[in-house]
């Protein structure tokens, strides 16, 4: 980025602060450094990762109680502890918070804050943009959530939700019930904040790295967010035209999916999973990725084979888009559709393998360091390798129409998604902790941790797999005690608990280090990624002199060649002074104006108030115009340029 | 396990006898009850099973290969001491394009042994194979919130509005022995066909067509279950598949034709006992036995026996036919022969001739019936027997049920209720339907 951006002469000039103050107050940009302002008008992508970071954890934790709750109805045959349509709603919160509220924004957290670091940019190409996401993000979770507090109560349809469940006639708790129209605007503004982000991501991964950052010297979580970014991109159009559609239906009478004017459910079903299997890459690329930055640093050594690893990302993400209707194996599709369908499934697994060859030979002859990110690291790639024979059972039709919706399919995306998923991004936390809060873990507790979660996980999920096999269907609030089913629900009950007690262990794990963990240098698990080049916390703008880049692992090489880089940034740095130093941006609240005016629009068109909703747009065009008249702002630092009085230059 | 044939492959009979004895070491057991699918009864779930096994083994054997070795690169060179993680860094390679290579080439080659079982079981397991087609037996089964009708398109009857195919409902009685294909259904939303022993599941998808095929190689009592979330009561939504010899079978067919059974009733009967003495139950309380269970078709057989004259209280059944023409349950039921022409509900002809009621739910003993019937509410959440449909969909035609709502004020109100005396003698009644 810098070059273009401190190059550019309009930005660079003296004057444009004297033009900036004859600005009306309704365009001064703020630049609070601290307080709440600060927070609400930030335009850091630092600061909006964190955010993103603390409301998923925030989710995380409100998914896990809803898990918790369908345990404790489970534990035993005909148990009565929630209702039958309290576990409906619970299973279908549990599900679309753990996705959309939970490991999609924790994903965007590391790339909001990891990869313009990675990448040697002061920012992501469209600072403001970036607030935007989070702040509609958190609009779309309120939105979603807010059945708790409402009669309507929670949304009750499955987070698939099938047409024509979905419809007036049979998701009414009572006349006028909007818990699916909650759902549906939820959804559909969570899927502009996805959409956003990844746009943002793409142009500063393409147009923002510094000289000498080749696309084939990326870091590999890099690569991946840039791979999930183009898959939010191409698949939330898809869910977004099937949200609309059905929420024509139930608002305005039309017949997309209305069974009684020849709609036809089985297109939501298409619509639904042209996205929804892209999504299960979404959500498992970025923990790929952070898995193939964590296994090479502990084993200090590079990744084994990075053009394949990379190069298989986006094989996995093009097929991706190739293979949904194995979601739908059961929906009687045909033998030539099931048989593509099942060949294209089977070829997903080839490279998703290669990754798993590759993270092994990254391992052999290393020196792996068994610190607690890469305990973590490995009980993915564990995990993640059940979840993919599992996935390959899926695969072969005739096998899947008797697991299709079975506890078989539960064990099976929980070992992806938590054994895969979220233990890469619980990894990730500890592992980038030091660099975002200057402390680290204690390897005592987190290793501790991990193994709680590791143990309660698996005696959670593994019974699953015979309880599929053995007939139970999933989404069921309860089942008789003759099935054969006592036992493995029990264990899994217990399980679930043990589980959540390591879930709780590792939160008060990492709460204690932030306020009194062990203090760390900058550097602590000698990385090789650019962004351990920083000192911790990173300051505002990132780096004091913009890098260059000779190798793959920019940051290892640069400490083995250190006389090189030093007279490089040398350079570098009188280049940048004499183009006025580092062009910041100033903050703004035009971001949070406009994702408010969405959630106030939605809240009302969930009540059917038009009048409302139309208020809400306006407030969001108003925010997006004035958006784009509150001018650049904009101030100037000197990393640099030490000790000249200048009250803004930093050291 | 499966009986074994002797004209199945060697290695194929060891992989099964091995896990015959491993998987209940490993898990007590836990693969075996009603809806199992390893317990299978019929070519289609045996198909499944076999493909199931061919995907268990070679992901078993990559996962052993796999697994050794991460497990030996883990041990191996992790760092034991403080001079380990202080030695200089190991050498800086790349990777190993041959190895890669070869990995890839052994992971397509590891898919086409899957793949070559699985393509072949798609199409055998998709419809009746031809050579079998002239003796498939043909029946419909339609989904309902929440319960299952099934149709014998082949079997008329006179009904309330004309000729048309014979119709029960929850309990789907097949031939032993001779392919059964269903054509799949709905009404509402989607439900999902599945009778784990006998068949994978197929979806019941509103303005589609669907349909699978089974067969019970020997006459059995099978266990089904909805396999598509379809809302409020999915977990409730259940059936039993009843498979009988050729000849069973046509009685049944017979015996199922005839219209509702009706006893005399001698002009100064009294009815010997007006209320019954009927258990109190807690909401989502257990409706199975396991008298019931351990000897499910056999037990199948005793309820279809008509009981001997005298057996039954005349009056009090008559004052049962009366109650439920009262109570307008024939707005929603129809009792062939007696009353009724309801759609919206299962038809009750032969409803004391089924082993369980409310969707496959409840055993259907008196004090099950009674329950169900007084108070549906704590049986099945949401039913439309207790209440009506909040929101009427389009196009359906919908009645009251128990309570009637009122949208204006978001309320419930009592229309329907059954008394102790109307319970009991309504129970006497739907038991005599034989």
């Amino acid at each position: 980025m810098d070059q273009s951006l401190t190059k550019n002469e309009f930005i660079g000039h003296e004057e444009e602060t004297t033009q900036e103050a004859k600005r009306s107050w309704l365009f001064t940009r703020p630049d609070h450094k601290t307080g709440l302002v600060s927070w609400l008008t930030t335009v850091d992508h630092k600061r909006i990762g964190f955010l993103y970071g603390v409301s998923s954890l925030f989710f995380f934790l409100v998914g896990g109680v809803e898990a918790l709750m369908i345990r404790l109805q489970l534990a035993v045959p005909n148990n009565n502890f929630i209702s039958a349509q309290t576990y409906n709603e619970m299973f279908t919160m549990h599900a679309t918070t753990m996705i959309f509220l939970a490991v999609m924004p924790l994903s965007a957290a590391f790339f909001n804050y990891i990869m313009p670091l990675q990448i040697g940019a002061r920012d992501v190409a469209f600072p403001r943009l970036n607030g935007f996401a989070f702040w509609v993000f958190m609009a779309g979770a309120i939105i979603l959530n807010l059945g708790f507090f409402v009669k309507s109560g929670l949304p009750d349809v499955g987070w698939f939700g099938y047409a024509p469940l979905t419809a007036q006639a049979y998701s009414s708790e009572f006349a006028g019930d909007m818990s699916t129209d909650m759902w549906i605007m939820g959804l559909q503004i969570l899927g502009v904040s996805s959409v956003v982000g990844s746009l943002n991501f793409i142009v500063t991964i393409i147009n923002m790295r510094a000289p000498g950052m080749t696309m084939m010297r990326l870091p590999v979580f890099t690569w991946m967010t840039l791979f999930t970014a183009f898959l939010i991109i191409l698949a939330f159009p898809a869910i977004t035209i099937a949200l609309v559609e059905v929420m024509m239906d139930r608002n305005f009478g039309t017949y997309f999916f209305e069974v009684s004017g020849g709609g036809l459910p089985i297109l939501w079903q298409h619509l639904f999973w042209v996205f929804g299997h892209p999504e299960v890459y979404i959500l498992i690329l970025p923990a790929m990725g952070i898995i193939s930055e964590i296994l090479p640093t502990f084993s200090r050594k590079p990744l084994f084979g990075y053009p394949i690893v990379v190069f298989s990302g986006a094989v996995i993400g093009l097929l991706g888009f190739g293979v949904w209707s194995h979601h739908m194996f059961t929906t009687g599709m045909g033998t030539v559709a099931t048989a593509a369908f099942t060949l294209a499934t089977m070829a997903i697994a080839v490279p998703t393998g290669v990754k798993i060859f590759n993270w092994i030979g990254t391992l052999w002859q290393g020196h792996l360091m068994m610190r607690t990110p890469m305990m973590f690291a490995l009980g993915f790639v564990w995990m993640f390798m059940m979840g993919g024979f599992s996935g390959i059972m899926h695969s072969a039709a005739p096998a899947d129409a008797q697991q299709q919706d079975s506890y078989f399919v539960v064990a099976h995306f929980h070992y992806v998604l938590i054994g895969g998923s979220i233990f890469a991004l619980l990894a990730g936390i500890h592992y980038w902790f030091p660099l975002m809060f200057g402390r680290k873990v204690s390897e005592y507790w987190g290793k501790l941790s991990f193994w709680v979660i590791f143990i309660g996980f698996n005696v959670t999920f593994f019974p699953m797999h015979f309880l599929g096999l053995n007939g139970m269907p999933r989404r069921t609030f309860t089942y008789d005690g003759n099935m054969g089913w006592n036992t493995p629900n029990m264990i899994a009950t217990i399980g679930a608990f043990v589980l959540g007690i390591g879930i709780a262990l590792y939160f008060v794990v990492m709460i204690y280090t932030y306020y009194k963990g062990e203090k760390v240098k900058k550097d602590p698990w000698d990385g090789r990624t650019l962004e351990w080049s920083l000192p911790n916390p990173p300051p505002a703008h990132n780096f004091d002199v913009t890098p260059h880049v000779h190798a793959r692992d920019a940051y290892w090489y640069e400490k083995h060649h250190k006389e090189e880089i030093a007279a490089e940034n040398a350079k570098q740095a009188a280049e940048d002074e004499a183009h006025g130093g580092v062009h910041m941006p100033s903050n703004s609240w035009f971001p949070i104006i406009t994702a408010c005016g969405m959630l106030f629009g939605a809240l009302f068109f969930c009540n059917h108030i038009m009048m409302g909703a139309i208020v809400g747009l306006i407030i969001t065009f108003f925010g997006a115009w004035m958006w784009a008249l509150e001018g650049p702002g904009g101030y100037h630092l000197h990393p640099t340029r030490k000790n000249d009085g200048d009250p803004a230059a930093e050291s | 396990m499966r009986s074994s044939d002797p004209t199945e492959k060697l290695p194929a009979r060891l992989w099964r006898l091995l896990l015959i004895v491993l998987i209940p070491l490993i898990n007590g057991g836990w693969l075996s009850g009603p809806q199992s699918t390893f317990e299978t009864e019929g070519p289609v779930a045996k198909e499944q099973l076999d493909v199931f096994y061919v995907t268990l083994w070679v992901t078993m054997v990559i996962f052993v290969l796999v697994g050794a070795v991460l497990a030996y690169a883990t041990f191996k060179f992790k760092a034991r001491s403080s001079e380990d993680e202080h030695a200089e860094p190991p050498e800086q390679s790349h990777g190993n394009p041959i190895v890669e290579l070869s990995l890839i080439g052994a992971s397509i080659f590891a898919l086409v042994i899957i793949a070559v079982p699985t393509l072949k079981a798609i199409w055998y397991t998709y419809d009746v194979p031809e050579e079998l087609q002239d003796i498939a037996y043909e029946v419909n089964a339609t989904g309902y919130q929440w319960w299952f009708k099934f149709e014998y398109p082949t079997e008329l009857v006179e009904g309330p509005m004309g000729e048309a195919p014979l119709v029960t409902a929850n309990e789907l009685v097949i031939p032993a022995g001779r392919p059964v294909r269903v054509n799949l259904r709905t009404v509402d939303v989607i439900h999902s066909f599945w009778v784990p022993k006998l068949a994978g599941k197929v979806d019941m998808i509103p303005n589609r067509g669907n349909h699978l095929w089974m067969q019970a190689d020997e006459p059995g009592y099978f266990w089904g279950q909805c396999a598509e979330y379809c809302g409020e009561s999915h977990a409730v939504m259940r059936f039993r598949v009843i498979a009988l010899a050729e000849e069973e079978f046509n009685t049944w067919l017979e015996n199922q034709k005839a219209e509702a059974r009706t006893l005399e009733v001698a002009a100064d009967a009294q009815i010997a006992n007006a209320t019954g003495d009927y258990p109190t139950f807690r909401v989502n309380q257990k409706g199975w036995t396991e008298e019931f269970d351990a000897d499910p078709l056999g037990n199948w057989r005793a309820i279809q026996e008509i009981p001997a004259l005298g057996e039954e209280d005349a009056a009090l059944i008559a004052a049962g036919r009366r109650y439920f023409s009262e109570n307008r349950c024939a707005g929603c039921h129809v009792v062939r022969g007696h009353d009724g022409m309801g759609m919206i509900g299962p038809d009750l002809t032969k409803i004391g001739s089924r082993t369980t009621i409310a969707a496959g739910l409840l055993e259907n003993t008196p004090e099950n019936l009674y329950r169900w019937i007084t108070e549906p509410e704590n049986v099945k959440p949401g039913n439309f027997m207790a209440h009506s449909r909040k929101v009427v969909p389009k196009g359906m035609v919908v009645m009251p049920g128990y309570r009637i709502y009122d949208a204006e004020k978001d309320e419930e109100t009592v229309d329907i209720e059954i008394t102790p005396e109307e319970g009991h003698a309504l129970v006497a009644y739907l038991h005599s339907l034989k």
